[in-house]
């Protein structure tokens, strides 16, 4: 079965984009930032420039780590969602189960290995670069020789192999489940996702509110406000549908009186609202996690210039750690939103296709897709914001004694414009190249 | 050209002759080695408030004959007149406008929205032409279909024969001068069947459309009016008054007797 895996990605190497572009970002992120501890386990380096080598490379272990299996596994779904009719030819053929899942498991390992050597050379040069940052920002002596060696290597292949063999399993998994007939198989997910979404909600909270047992100028009193933005952007994503269909209630009138195309949309949402949560979990990330950290980074700035001193070392690390977490967190979150509302998006072909023959031109269809992804995107700033907003304000009633931060919302309209421009982009050029195929063809495909 | 079948519309009909084919060619394929040719200059004639069946082994072309009646897909040459107007759109948008108030459909696979209710799978086509969604008209044909418990069903809560009815009450919701149906019986057990082939016939005998049905199955075809055999992309035979027998018999013999050129 595994030189079956190696054919496969040999001779169809175009599906396997996505899973290998989240495993090179995975393999990049994971390398550059534990190529810090081979520079601080280096002989003659400071106590004081160590810690803050080891500091920046701890703060993406753990969430890095998480974040690296989502994005594979968000892809990796996909990719085995698309090839149900391919496992199905194989069983009839007679592969067993197991056999499928070693197949599977093992083209997701054979590209992530792939990945992992592709990003080993701009994993260097990130690496380079966070360490000239550090330098230049007097956070390391100068006289410390950057290192790329054996622990980044090591943690490179180990987290994204790993990432890559369990999501692979879990997907086939999953898959091979749902193919054997089980109808009931969303029910127990969806209580699932109920149970996690309360405990996020609850751990979110208390969270945030554990901001305010801190000191003002407590250098960790960023950390539970931040964690709280985090855990509520999943724990509010897991009940975006109920969010979603209020929404249609009260806007799906005025919308469906739009045109067909927004009559559809509306009646589509409210259907499939269960559904969309998956692709509203990556969005509400992005918009909360970038607005929490964000804000509470230019609250903390303006706090220490107001205070008349200068930042500290530590706070010039915070602030770096800070810029990290946002970028690491919402390139993660923007790849898993483009590639789950491509995969949502693309398997909606033969659904396009019984509404061109119902009489839709193109440009119905199209706009359908655009208006389901305003809806989307709606819900997913006011939840991300409301999210960020929780992690935000106990942080600033804190830090100055006010409740409402005092910085403009222009970098809030910049999230909340990208975050929009990703979900309607995708959709519509997702759709665009569904209708090239005939609407007659794309019927009786895959029926 | 001959006109084919037997007009008996019990309202008047718009136009006398509801479709009309003049030496449609379709190629599939561009090199001369690998092309294939699906129709090869077929002409036909049908008046309104007919019920045809066209016949023919697989690969005779007749999928290709209906995708390119309908507007569907574009034949490489020749003319196709619906209703009295010929079809010249050049895009998918011009085309889906053309076909919104000349054509209807019923699909084997039924092609209803999995996300939509019985009656909004019904009025949808309205929807999208931006027409005047008349919900009584469309209660009435649904009950006429059978299906008058069943408005607030989605589809996947019917059996196939009852999807297959929504199909019809869709189809016949925008009056359209023509009806086709590609293999409407395929995926229907018999008593499923003989109930959508009925409706075919009451679609032609009360609402005066014209109904034209692709199908491999003699005794679905034996509900038609007339039955147009083809054969290699070519029309091969003409039968009137078809009986199970008769078309089966002659589906048999189809490659015997096709003339050299039509």
């Amino acid at each position: 079965m595994f030189s079956l895996a190696f054919r496969s990605v040999r001779q169809r190497p175009g599906r396997f984009v996505g899973t290998l572009l989240a495993a090179f970002l995975g393999a990049t992120v994971t390398m550059t930032f534990n190529s810090m501890h081979d520079t601080a386990g280096a002989a003659g380096v400071d106590d004081r420039s160590a810690e803050s080598l080891t500091l920046a490379a701890g703060v993406v272990g753990g969430y890095g780590t998480l974040l690296v299996f989502f994005a594979i596994a968000s892809t990796l779904t996909v990719n085995v969602r698309q090839r149900e009719e391919e496992m199905g030819l194989l069983r009839r053929t007679g592969a067993t189960p197991a056999q499928i899942k070693r197949m599977i498991v093992g083209e997701s390992v054979l590209v992530a290995l792939a990945a992992t050597v592709l990003a080993i050379g701009p994993a260097m040069l990130g690496g380079r670069a966070l360490f000239d940052m550090f330098q230049d920002t007097d956070q390391v002596a100068a006289d410390v020789d950057f290192a790329f060696g054996p622990i980044a290597l090591s943690a490179g292949f180990g987290i994204t192999l790993i990432a890559a063999a369990g999501a692979a399993y879990l997907a086939v998994r999953r898959a091979t489940r749902t193919a054997a007939g089980a109808a009931g198989a969303g029910e127990p997910r969806g209580r699932l996702r109920n149970v996690g979404g309360g405990l996020a909600l609850v751990t979110g909270l208390g969270g945030a509110a554990t901001t305010f047992v801190f000191e003002s100028t407590d250098p960790a009193l960023m950390a539970p406000a931040a964690y709280g933005a985090i855990l509520l952007s999943i724990g509010l994503a897991a009940f975006s549908p109920a969010l979603l269909r209020m929404l249609l209630r009260r806007v799906g009138r005025p919308i469906g009186a739009l045109g067909a195309g927004g009559y559809l949309a509306v009646l589509n949402t409210r259907q499939r609202a269960a559904e969309l949560a998956g692709v509203l979990m990556p969005l509400v990330l992005f918009i909360g996690v970038a607005t929490a950290t964000v804000y509470m980074q230019a609250v903390e700035s303006d706090a220490i210039e107001a205070s008349g001193l200068a930042k500290s070392v530590d706070d010039k690390n915070l602030e770096t750690m800070n810029l990290i977490v946002v970028g690491v967190i919402v390139g993660f979150a923007c790849i898993m939103l483009i590639n789950s509302l491509y995969a949502a998006t693309s398997y909606r072909s033969r659904e396009f296709g019984g509404q061109r023959l119902a009489g839709a031109t193109p440009r119905q269809v199209l706009g359908m897709v655009v208006t389901e992804g305003l809806l989307l995107t709606v819900t997913g700033v006011v939840l991300g914001t409301a999210a960020g907003l929780a992690g935000l304000v106990p942080f600033n009633m804190v830090r100055t004694d006010t409740v409402w931060p005092e910085q403009s919302p222009l970098v809030w309209l910049g999230i909340v414009a990208t975050a929009a421009a990703a979900t309607m982009v995708t959709g519509w050029a997702t759709a665009r190249r569904a209708l090239r195929t005939p609407a007659v063809v794309a019927v009786t495909k895959a029926a | 050209m001959t006109m084919f079948g037997r007009g008996r519309g019990s309202e008047p009909a718009r136009n006398a002759e509801a479709l009309r084919l003049v030496g449609v060619t379709k190629v599939y394929g561009t090199d001369a080695e690998n092309s294939v040719t699906a129709l090869d200059n077929v002409s036909l004639s049908l008046p309104a408030g007919s019920f045809t069946a066209v016949m023919g082994p697989s690969g005779s072309g007749k999928s290709t004959l209906l995708q390119c009646a309908a507007g569907l897909d574009r034949p490489d040459s020749g003319a196709v007149v619906v209703d009295g107007e010929e079809m010249t759109g050049g895009t998918e948008a011009q085309l889906a406008k053309f076909r919104r108030r000349r054509v209807g459909f019923v699909f084997q696979q039924y092609n209803l929205l999995p996300t939509l209710t019985v009656a909004q799978n019904t009025t949808l086509p309205l929807k999208l032409a931006g027409r005047r969604v008349d919900r009584e008209k469309a209660r009435t044909i649904l009950a006429q279909v059978g299906l008058a418990d069943r408005l607030g069903h989605r589809p996947d809560e019917l059996s196939g024969g009852q999807r297959q009815r929504v199909a019809i009450a869709r189809a016949l919701v925008t009056e359209p001068s023509v009806i086709f149906a590609d293999e409407p019986t395929g995926a229907l057990d018999t008593r499923s069947a003989r109930d959508v082939l009925h409706l075919l016939q009451e679609a032609v005998r009360f609402h005066g459309r014209t109904v034209v049905m692709v199908t491999h199955d003699p005794v679905a075809a034996s509900y038609a009016d007339s039955v147009l055999f083809l054969a290699d992309g070519r029309l091969a035979g003409y039968m009137n008054a078809p009986t199970v027998d008769s078309v089966a018999e002659r589906l048999a013999h189809l490659g015997d007797d096709v003339p050299a050129g039509v």
